[in-house]
């Protein structure tokens, strides 16, 4: 009876430290999106630049690529030209869309003028949408496939070769 | 001007609560009442971008635009079941700063309590088989030299003409 219930207790304590272990291997800054599978929040923010309102229900029908950032937030700078590519690149085929939070129009125009724009890039007030989104920092990215359904989700700056492996999840 | 710019802040929109967790079950509040309630399910709530902070306790922007949405929804008479409920859904489990009581967290509270458990089983179970165990394998127990059976019956003997 004694043999038993020791293994029955070193089962749990082995359940007990796997669990733990499995917390120690996690990067704490990655936060899974529980938005995979849903459909996308729906928005219509102003456009940069414009005094156009853009609605995200236009898009239906093809993937968008849904790009949080902000001026001052440097990873983005590097992210910005990886984007502009990809967006020239995919043409009709993909539609990308930056939404920029937690920053000033003027700044935004400044920032685009220099380092140009290939997509429409929305203002966020008050980070409603951001906020819906579940986004944690900038910049993060949310593909959705054409049905608006988000597919994927990636923390951080993106490489073509990320933008392309994510894209083809939205493209099924 | 002006007009163009309502005729714009109009055709705005943003994602709404309603979308996700329905209509409002609460009382809308206001006052000292909103602020103390704001600052409460504030600091049920995880800033997203600080280490350990809660969006009451944190002046990042992100807090400061959370905490916002926070009052806006009770203003609204969302209630704090809701407004957390909405959270979650867009940040996971980890927006809560007391988690839920289920799953993966569950486990790792029961399962120590259970481990103790089956401890004092064990400890137990040994200390009734010594118990039970024969008189003989067992030493005097007794402080008093009189009382043992075996100094008694020595006495005897030695006492016997």
């Amino acid at each position: 009876m004694n043999r038993t219930v020791l293994i029955i207790g070193l089962l749990i304590v082995a359940v007990v430290v796997a669990i733990l272990f499995m917390g120690l291997g996690k990067d704490p800054a990655h936060i899974e999106s529980p938005l995979i599978g849903r459909p996308a929040p729906g928005f219509a923010l102003k456009a940069v630049g414009s005094n156009e309102t853009i609605d995200l229900t236009r898009y239906r029908g093809k993937p968008v690529v849904l790009n949080f950032w902000a001026t001052w937030c440097v990873p983005c700078w590097d992210e910005h030209p990886v984007l502009t590519a990809n967006a020239q690149m995919a043409g009709d085929r993909v539609q990308y869309l930056g939404v920029v939070f937690q920053d000033e129009e003027s700044k935004i125009r400044d920032f685009l003028e220099q380092r140009g724009w290939a997509y429409p890039t929305l203002v966020d007030q008050a980070g409603k949408t951001a906020i819906a989104y579940g986004v944690g920092g900038v910049p993060e990215t949310y593909f959705l496939d054409k049905n608006g359904v988000i597919v994927a989700k990636f923390a951080g700056p993106m490489s073509a070769e990320d933008i392309q492996k994510n894209l083809q999840k939205a493209m099924q | 001007m002006i007009a163009f710019l309502l005729v714009l802040a109009l055709q705005m929109k943003v994602p709404d609560a309603e979308q996700f967790v329905g209509k409002p079950q609460g009382t809308p509040l206001t006052g000292e009442q909103l602020n103390l309630k704001t600052q409460q399910v504030g600091a049920l709530l995880r800033c997203p971008v600080c280490q350990g902070l809660s969006v009451s306790d944190s002046p990042s922007e992100m807090a400061v635009n959370m905490k916002g949405q926070v009052r806006e929804l009770l203003s609204r008479g969302y209630t704090q079941e809701q407004i957390l409920s909405y959270f979650e859904r867009s940040y996971g489990q980890f927006v809560l700063l007391k988690p839920k009581f289920n799953g993966v967290a569950a486990a790792v509270w029961i399962l120590p309590l259970l481990a103790v458990a089956i401890g004092v089983v064990i400890v137990v179970s040994k200390a009734k088989k010594l118990e039970a165990a024969p008189a003989g394998n067992r030493q005097p127990t007794t402080d008093n030299p009189s009382d043992d059976p075996y100094i008694s019956r020595v006495r005897e003997l030695v006492e016997k003409p």
